[in-house]
């Protein structure tokens, strides 16, 4: 059963660090092509989109980093892993979703409202930061929200044991 | 749902019928064309074009724009650079489009514009010729070739219905009117029923059922206006009714804007109709159209990315060539300028 608890905690890792990466590549691949069919009329422009084009990329850190964590808190970097229940395992899989899913969802939202401020950008550029960068900012807030959740519930909310420390 | 947007009734939407949904595949595609946007002409500059003293003034106000002309240059000229221009853009939308149907879609234009001329000749027993547009899905050698040896079978098989249909409209009356009718006609069905198989595009659909219905609105007022016989005059498959359109051939001109009045081609009928009994001109009726269908491609601009924005900025493109070629010839020749105006205003 103490492999479960493992299996399941390395799951959690493991959809953090897809599905947000996930959203954050379709979600870069939709500003990063709004932007250079933008430059290819307009190269001049490369300053003022840089921004609306890497704001989507944010999702897959935050699930990398949430990832990072399920590893050190199984001390996978020291060579011999926490043995863990199979309902630790679950609750560490638990912890894992808030971010991926936030990050999934919200890394593919904001990337197509940074490509529609990038299409926005093309006629009105004043209104590249004003509108553009400030709309997909707004939706940051939601994987940011996710991406704490996960971390505090990781940190804070699931006990385990450190190996040859008495419980 | 896409089924339900596609067969909307004249009385399903308020202005302008819905232009689809957003694909994200044509993102870069949709970029581009709205950065070439802000390149395309003014209102400011076509009107400071029609209000030039003369074309060389009106081809002056062009210069540093894409319509650039040498100086002295003359009506040759200006069709050769409106061509390049024509064909460019052409080009652009074909290495835009991700959908190669969309593309064949809008060639077959080219082959109904050439099967009309290739008709009209060989039916009043003229020489075929050669100077057919190159643009079009059937190659103009293949079309030349098929006349001459009177071998319709190595065309493509829309061709050969739209041969047959007008060969058969020519030789009820001999009129070379019912020629264009038919073409119009097979155009028109041939281009719904190939909007309809490309997936979901309700935008192309809907815009063909626009043309269908502008047309129809044009030719009701041309035939009531020339007292011609109205007989297989309109196209089927547009938004407003047959009904209506037959009623339309009857009433007094001041009648047609309360015919219309629940449609949203009112204002077109009503201004249209007015300007032609007043004047006995056509201007304002044709400047209504554009402006309408103009108005309905602006739509495009509630979608961020789709074929929508694209196939917009051609046609968008196309009209500001047509306009140009229109200001700078009634300008060649000398129109009045509130003639050019009516008509581009």
């Amino acid at each position: 059963m103490e492999f479960m608890g493992i299996g399941f905690a390395l799951l959690g890792a493991a959809l953090a660090v897809f599905l947000s990466g996930f959203g954050s590549a379709i979600g870069l691949a939709a500003a990063a092509k709004a932007a250079t069919g933008v430059l290819s009329e307009k190269p001049e422009r490369y300053g003022t989109l840089m921004l609306l084009v890497v704001l989507p990329s944010t999702q897959g850190i935050y699930g990398f980093v949430v990832g990072l964590f399920v590893m050190i808190k199984l001390n996978m970097f020291a060579g011999a892993p926490i043995a863990i229940t199979w309902y630790q395992g679950l609750q560490i899989l638990a912890a894992c979703l808030p971010i991926a899913f936030a990050g999934w969802i919200s890394g593919i939202q904001q990337g197509r409202t940074g490509a529609a401020g990038i299409l926005m950008s093309a006629k009105r550029p004043e209104m590249a930061f004003k509108a553009g960068v400030v709309y997909a900012a707004m939706i940051e807030l939601y994987a940011i929200l996710g991406f704490l959740v996960s971390l505090l519930i990781l940190l804070m909310g699931i006990p385990l044991q450190a190996p040859g420390v008495a419980a | 749902m896409q089924l339900d947007k596609m067969d909307l009734g004249i009385h399903d939407f308020f202005t302008y019928p819905p232009v689809g949904e957003d694909d994200y595949a044509y993102m870069f595609q949709t970029a581009q064309v709205r950065s070439m946007e802000t390149q395309m002409l003014t209102r400011t500059a076509l009107l400071d074009m029609a209000n030039a003293s003369d074309f060389t003034s009106a081809a002056g106000s062009l210069s540093g724009t894409e319509y650039t002309l040498p100086s002295g240059a003359g009506a040759a000229e200006l069709e050769t650079m409106l061509r390049q221009r024509r064909s460019a853009v052409r080009r652009l939308f074909e290495d835009l489009m991700l959908d190669e149907r969309i593309v064949e879609i809008f060639r077959n234009r080219n082959d109904y514009a050439n099967l009309r001329l290739v008709l009209r000749r060989v039916l009043t027993d003229k020489p075929v010729g050669a100077d057919y547009s190159a643009e079009g899905n059937a190659p103009p050698e293949l079309l030349a070739q098929a006349f001459e040896e009177q071998n319709y079978a190595i065309l493509p098989e829309h061709v050969q219905a739209a041969i047959d249909q007008a060969t058969l409209a020519y030789y009820q009356n001999k009129s070379v009117r019912q020629i264009d009718f038919a073409i119009d006609r097979a155009e028109a069905a041939y281009g719904l029923e190939r909007a309809r198989t490309v997936d979901g595009n309700v935008f192309l659909v809907n815009l063909f059922r626009i043309q269908v219905d502008l047309t129809n609105l044009r030719t009701m007022l041309r035939v009531k206006s020339l007292g011609a016989d109205p007989r297989d005059a309109l196209l089927e498959g547009g938004f407003v009714e047959m009904d209506r359109l037959r009623q339309g051939f009857d009433l007094p001109y001041e009648a047609l804007g309360a015919l219309f009045f629940a449609t949203p081609y009112h204002h077109i009928v009503e201004s249209g109709a007015g300007y032609l009994a007043a004047n006995g001109s056509f201007l304002v009726v044709e400047q209504q159209c554009d402006d309408y269908l103009l108005g309905y491609l602006r739509q495009t601009m509630q979608i961020a990315s789709g074929p929508q924005p694209v196939i917009a900025f051609f046609l968008a493109k196309e009209h500001e060539i047509r306009t140009v070629r229109l200001i700078l010839t009634a300008k060649k020749n000398q129109l009045d300028t509130k003639l050019i105006l009516d008509r581009i205003a």
